[in-house]
C-alpha cells in the first residue's frame, strides 16, 4: 500500500511568466485546431459512417474513431413483423410502458395477430424490449434522427418500425444468452379442468392439450363423459412469456424448477 | 500614394449626382441644385454614409473574425454554414436580432432604458470621424484628433451606468457599477501610456503621429506604454480578462441583462465598434498606422489603397491578439482588477513617461527604433 | 445601496442545474447565503418502489447525468445485498472499468464547467472533447453515451466488444498527455492562483461535521475514500493512491480532482489488462427467474402471489466523483423493492455552502461553487 500523497503544493510562480504559459498551451492546440479541429460538422460528417470514422481518428490524433463500434448504438427500434409471434415480453418489460401492443393483419379472427406499437415521447432506449424479445424481431438500431413536427408522429406503429428494419440499418449485434437453466412452467394438475384457454393462447404452439387416464370411478358413482386434458409444455420451444399463466382461470399453471 | 482622399471621392460623387441631375432639370432648380453649398452638403453626407457603412462592416467583420479564431483556439470551427466560411452569419444574427421584439421591464426608467445604449451606440460610431484609417481618408485634419478620440472614447461609462440603472436589475446595477469603476479606474493608464506617445511624437494628431513612425515604429522604443495601453484597452473593451461587468458566470450578462432584440444588438456592436477603435488606435500610435517599413517590397506597398489594406491587416492582427488572450486566461477579480489598474498600471505608465522623456532629450530614437524602420 | 438579497438560480449561469442560491450581498460582498434545493426532483425514490429490481435502473442514469456508473453501481450493489446475489468476478471488474471511466468523465465535465465559471474559454472546449473519447467507449459497449443501463443486479448486461482493451489503452494514453495541458492552462495562470488561492476554505473538521464528502474533504487534508477504507466490487485488488491535499480552497480541491483523475488512469490501467487475461461469465449463473436476462420479469398476479423469495436488506456506499452515495434497498420478498433510499454526496456538499461562501465577494461565488461540483440530478433525485 502507497503511502498517501499530497497533491502538489504550490509551485513558485515566475510573475514574469505572468500569463505567457497558458498562453503557449493555447497557441499550441490553436495550431493543432488549425489542421484539423475535433468537431464534426454534423449533417455533412455522420458519426455512423466507417470511413469518416477512421479518416477523423487519424487527422485529428485522437485515440479512437468518433463512436468506436457504432452499432452498439441504442437508437429507433426495428421490428420484424413477419416473424414478431406476439408474446407481449416487449409491452412487459418496458419499464416507461410506451410499448402497446396494436393488432396487425395476419393473424386469424380467433387469434389476432399483435406487434409493437412504440411512443418515442415516452421511451428512454433502456433497450430491456429488445433484450426480452426471444425470437430477436425487435432489435434496437443505429438510427437518432427523431424530430418530429407533430407529437401523434412520435408513435410508432409496427408497420413504420418494419419500415426501419427494411432499411437495413445495423443491428445492435450484443443479443444477451438465456441463461441455462431459468425457470419453467409448470402444472399443478388436481386443479386442471382441461380448458385448453394456454394451449390456445401460446404464441409458440408449444403447448399440446394431451389425453391423459380417466379417474376411475369410484363405486356407486356414474363415469363421466368429459374427455380428460392436460396441457404438455415443451420447454425448448417454450419462451417463458407467461401468457399462459395469465389466461388460466384456474391459476394452476405456475413458475418453477422442472425435476 | 495617389491623391484620392475619402472626402475628395464623395465630393466628387456628389457634384456628379448633382450635376446629372441638374442636366434634366429646369433653369432655376438647376442652379439650386448645382449650388456649391448644396454639393458640399450632399457630400458631407455621402461622407458620412460611407464612414458609417464601413465601420458597420469592419465591426462585423471583426466579430466574425473573432469567431473564427476562437472556433480554432477551441478546437473547433467557428460559424461556417450562412455564406463563405460563415461570413454572413453575423448578418443573419442581426437580423434576428432586428426583428425581435423590443421589451421593457415594468419597473424600468424608459427614458435612460432606451437613450443608453443609443447614446453608448452614437458615441462609439463618432470616434470613427476623427480616426484615419490611410493618408486622407479621415474626416479632417483637426489638431488634436487623438484628444478628441480618446475623449468620446471615454463616454461609454456614463451610458452604461445609465442603462443599467435604469433597467432596474440587480445584476444590471452591479454590472453597471463594475463597469463605472473599471473604465474609470483604467482611463487614467491609458491617457498617461497615450502621453508617452505624445512626447515623441510631438503631436496630438493622429495623422502626423503616423508620419512620425516613418522611420520606426513606436512600439520598439516604447513597449512599456504599449503593454499598459494594452491592458488598459483590454479593460476598456470589457474583454476577458477584464470582462467582468458582464462577468456571465455570476452577473448573467452584466449590465445588459434585461435588454433584448435590437438594444441588445446596439450593446453587442457598440462593444465591438469599440473593440475595432482599440485596436485601430495600438495600430496607429504603435504599429506605424498605414506605413510599412522600407524594406518591404514596393509591389506590396503601392498597389492602389495598399495603405488602408496594410491598415486593416495590422488591425485585425492586433484584435487577433485581443482574442488569444481572451481564450487563454481566466477572468480576473473586481478588487484584483482595481488594484493591477491603481498599483501597476499608473505606475508603468509614469516610467513609460520618464522613458519617453529621456528618449526624447538625449535624441537616440532611430538608434533604439525598432527593426523594421531602421535604414529609411 | 445597503444589503440586499439576490437570486442565484434557478436559472443563472453559476448554477450548473437547477437550484437556487439566495445570497444577501452588501456591494460586493457575501453576507449570508441559502441555498435552495428541490427544482428537480422527481420522486425517483418512490418511483423505485413501483419497479422491478432492474427496471430502476433506467432511473439510477437519470440520478446523476454526469456519473450515471457511479449510481447505477450503487443501487445495484444494494440490491445485490438485499436479494443474496453476488456477481461473478470479470462482472466486478467490468463495474470497475465503468466507474473510474466514469470517474474520469465526470471529472472532465467538472473542469469543463469549472474553468468556464472562472472564465477561461477555451479549456472548456477541452474538457468535453477529452469527455467525449470516454463517451466513445461508453457507447462501444453498452449502446449508450449517457443513460448506459448497462449493469444488472447478478452482474453486468454484457461483456465488452472484442477490440475494447486496446482503444480504452489509447485513450487512456491520450488522456495524460491532456492532463499535462489542463495544469498548464489552470496552475500555469498567474490569474488562476489569483482566483483560486485561499477561496472557499472549508477546513476538514466542518466537512465532516456537515458531512461534506468527497474531493472536497480530501481537499481538506482528510485520507478517506470509500474504495480505500470500505472495498467494494475489486477495488480491493487494485493497486491506487488516494490523493489528498492539504489547503483546503478551490486550488487544493482542483489539484485533488487531478490527481484522482490520473489515479483512475492508472485503476484502469490495471483492470484492462485483468480483462484481457481474465475471460468469463458476466451475469451470475442462477437468477430468480423474473431477474434473468433477458426476459424481463413480467406483471403477472397470479404469479406473484405464488412467489416466495427471501426477504432482505441491502445497504452499500460508493464513492462517486462527487464524494460517497449511500443506498439502501429493503426487500420484502416482492417483485418490486419495498423501500429505496439514497444519500447524495452533493447535497451535503451544498448544504454547506454558508460555511465556505460567506465573506468573499461576488466574484467568488462561480469558482467556489465550481469547486464543489453540484450535480443537481442527484442533490433533488
Amino acid at each position: 500500500m502507497a503511502s498517501p500523497i499530497t497533491a502538489k503544493e504550490k509551485p513558485s510562480e515566475n510573475p514574469i511568466l505572468f500569463v505567457a504559459r497558458p498562453m503557449a498551451t493555447a497557441a499550441r492546440q490553436f495550431a493543432k485546431s488549425l489542421i484539423r479541429p475535433a468537431t464534426i460538422v454534423y449533417p455533412y460528417e455522420r458519426l455512423e459512417d466507417p470511413t469518416f470514422r477512421d479518416r477523423v481518428a487519424v487527422a485529428s490524433g485522437r485515440p479512437i474513431g468518433v463512436g468506436h463500434v457504432w452499432d452498439n448504438y441504442r437508437g429507433v427500434h426495428a421490428l420484424n413483423i413477419a416473424t414478431c409471434i406476439s408474446c407481449n415480453l416487449c409491452a412487459f418489460s418496458c419499464p416507461d410502458l410506451c410499448i402497446e401492443m396494436v393488432t396487425v393483419p395476419g393473424g386469424d379472427p380467433k387469434h389476432p395477430k399483435k406487434c409493437p406499437e412504440i411512443d418515442y415521447g415516452k421511451c428512454s432506449y433502456c433497450g430491456f424490449c429488445s433484450d426480452a424479445c426471444p425470437e430477436g424481431c425487435l432489435t434496437m438500431t443505429t438510427r437518432y434522427e427523431l424530430s418530429v413536427a407533430r407529437r401523434a408522429e412520435m408513435v410508432y406503429s409496427p408497420e413504420k418500425l418494419y419500415d426501419v428494419f427494411r432499411t437495413k440499418l445495423p443491428m445492435n449485434p450484443i443479443r444477451v444468452e438465456r441463461p441455462a437453466n431459468e425457470d419453467a412452467i409448470l402444472l399443478d394438475p388436481p386443479l386442471c379442468i382441461g380448458c385448453n384457454a394456454c394451449s390456445r393462447d401460446c404464441p409458440t404452439q408449444c403447448i399440446t392439450m394431451l389425453d391423459i387416464p380417466k379417474p376411475a370411478a369410484k363405486p356407486g358413482e356414474k363415469q363421466t363423459k368429459r374427455i380428460w386434458k392436460e396441457p404438455v409444455i415443451n420447454d425448448s420451444d417454450c419462451v417463458r412469456c407467461g401468457t399462459c399463466i395469465s389466461v388460466c382461470p384456474k391459476e394452476c399453471l405456475f413458475w418453477g424448477t422442472r425435476k | 500614394m495617389a491623391s484620392a482622399t475619402l472626402y475628395s471621392v464623395s465630393d466628387g460623387l456628389a457634384s456628379a449626382l448633382l450635376h446629372a441631375l441638374g442636366s434634366v432639370l429646369p433653369g432655376p432648380a438647376r442652379a439650386a441644385v448645382t449650388n456649391p453649398n448644396v454639393i458640399v452638403g450632399l457630400a458631407v453626407l455621402i461622407f458620412a454614409v460611407i464612414l458609417l457603412a464601413a465601420s458597420m462592416l469592419n465591426t462585423i467583420l471583426l466579430i466574425w473574425w473573432e469567431r473564427k479564431l476562437l472556433g480554432r483556439f477551441m478546437d473547433r470551427r467557428g460559424a461556417m454554414h450562412v455564406g463563405f466560411a460563415g461570413l454572413l452569419q453575423n448578418f443573419a444574427d442581426g437580423l434576428k436580432l432586428f426583428r425581435k421584439n423590443t421589451f421593457q421591464p415594468q419597473e424600468a426608467d424608459p427614458l435612460g432604458f432606451y437613450t443608453g445604449p443609443c447614446a453608448y451606440m452614437v458615441t462609439s460610431l463618432i470616434i470613427f470621424g476623427v480616426l484615419p484609417i490611410s493618408s486622407g481618408w479621415n474626416a479632417g485634419t483637426l489638431p488634436l484628433t487623438l484628444l478628441l478620440a480618446l475623449a468620446i472614447f471615454s463616454f461609454a461609462p456614463l451610458f452604461i451606468f445609465v442603462s443599467a440603472w435604469s433597467s432596474n436589475n440587480k445584476y444590471s446595477l452591479m454590472g453597471g457599477m463594475r463597469s463605472a469603476a473599471q473604465m474609470i479606474a483604467y482611463e487614467v493608464p491609458i491617457l498617461l501610456a497615450v502621453v508617452a506617445v505624445i512626447l515623441v511624437a510631438g503631436s496630438f494628431n493622429l495623422t502626423t503621429i503616423v508620419y512620425e513612425q516613418q522611420n520606426y515604429w513606436f512600439w520598439g522604443p516604447l513597449v512599456v506604454a504599449l503593454i499598459v495601453f494594452v491592458a488598459g484597452m483590454l479593460a476598456e473593451m470589457e474583454r476577458i480578462p477584464f470582462d467582468l461587468p458582464e462577468a456571465e458566470a455570476e452577473l448573467v450578462e452584466g449590465w445588459n441583462t434585461e435588454y433584448g432584440g435590437m438594444l441588445f444588438a446596439f450593446f453587442m456592436l457598440a462593444d465591438y465598434l469599440r473593440a475595432l477603435v482599440g485596436s485601430i488606435l495600438v495600430v496607429l500610435l504603435f504599429l506605424g498606422g498605414w506605413t510599412m517599413p522600407t524594406w518591404v517590397p514596393g509591389a506590396l506597398t503601392s498597389f492602389p489603397l495598399a495603405g488602408i489594406f496594410w491598415f486593416m491587416v495590422k488591425t485585425y492582427t492586433v484584435f487577433g491578439l485581443f482574442v488569444w488572450v481572451r481564450a487563454s486566461l481566466p477572468r480576473v477579480r473586481t478588487d484584483q482588477l482595481l488594484r493591477v489598474g491603481w498599483n501597476r498600471m499608473i505606475p508603468l505608465s509614469l516610467l513609460s513617461i520618464f522613458l519617453a522623456a529621456v528618449l526624447v532629450t538625449v535624441k537616440c530614437l532611430p538608434l533604439l527604433g525598432c527593426v523594421p524602420g531602421v535604414g529609411s | 445601496m445597503s444589503e440586499m438579497w439576490i437570486n442565484m438560480g434557478p436559472q443563472h449561469p453559476m448554477t450548473h442545474g437547477l437550484w437556487n442560491l439566495r445570497v444577501k450581498i452588501d456591494g460586493e460582498m457575501i453576507l449570508d447565503v441559502d441555498p435552495e434545493m428541490g427544482y428537480l426532483h422527481r420522486g425517483i425514490e418512490k418511483i423505485s418502489e413501483d419497479r422491478h429490481y432492474n427496471e430502476v435502473i433506467t432511473l439510477m442514469d437519470r440520478c446523476c447525468y454526469v456519473a450515471g456508473f457511479a449510481w447505477e453501481h450503487l443501487y445495484i450493489q444494494s440490491a445485490e445485498q438485499a436479494l443474496g446475489l453476488r456477481p461473478p468476478e470479470r462482472a466486478e471488474y467490468l463495474r470497475v472499468l465503468c466507474d473510474e471511466f466514469q470517474r474520469i468523465a465526470s471529472h472532465l465535465m467538472w473542469y469543463a464547467a469549472f474553468v468556464q465559471d472562472i472564465g477561461l474559454m477555451s479549456p472548456f472546449l477541452y474538457g468535453m472533447r477529452d469527455r467525449d473519447l470516454v463517451l466513445d467507449l461508453f457507447q462501444s459497449y453498452t449502446g449508450a453515451r449517457m443513460t448506459y443501463e448497462y449493469m444488472r443486479v447478478g452482474g453486468v448486461r454484457n461483456d465488452v466488444p472484442p477490440g475494447f482493451t486496446d482503444q480504452a489503452r489509447k485513450v487512456l494514453d491520450w488522456l495524460s498527455d491532456r492532463f499535462v495541458e489542463y495544469d498548464q492552462l489552470c496552475l500555469g495562470s498567474t490569474i488562476f492562483r489569483e482566483r483560486c488561492d485561499d477561496l472557499g476554505t472549508l477546513k476538514a473538521n466542518d466537512c465532516v461535521a456537515h458531512g461534506v464528502t468527497g474531493p472536497m474533504l480530501r481537499a481538506a487534508g482528510l485520507k478517506r475514500d470509500l474504495r480505500k477504507d470500505r472495498p467494494y466490487a475489486a477495488y480491493d485488488r487494485l493497486e491506487f493512491d488516494v490523493a489528498v491535499a492539504d489547503s483546503a480552497d478551490v486550488t487544493a480541491r482542483y489539484l485533488v480532482r487531478m490527481e484522482e483523475m490520473r489515479q483512475s488512469v492508472r485503476i484502469l490501467r490495471q483492470v484492462v489488462d485483468w480483462l484481457d487475461r481474465h475471460p468469463g461469465p458476466v451475469l451470475a449463473e442462477r437468477l430468480p427467474r423474473w431477474l434473468g436476462a433477458p426476459y424481463a420479469p413480467i406483471g403477472n398476479e397470479g404469479y406473484l402471489l405464488k412467489r416466495h423469495y427471501a426477504k432482505g436488506v441491502g445497504f452499500s456506499a460508493v464513492e462517486e466523483p462527487h464524494g460517497e452515495a449511500q443506498a439502501y434497498v429493503v426487500n420484502d420478498g416482492g417483485e418490486h423493492p419495498y423501500r429505496v433510499k439514497f444519500r447524495s454526496p452533493v447535497f451535503a456538499n451544498i448544504s454547506a455552502a454558508r460555511q465556505y461562501l460567506v465573506g468573499y465577494h461576488v466574484a467568488d461565488i462561480p469558482p467556489i461553487m465550481g469547486s464543489v461540483d453540484v450535480c443537481v440530478g442527484e442533490v433533488d433525485r
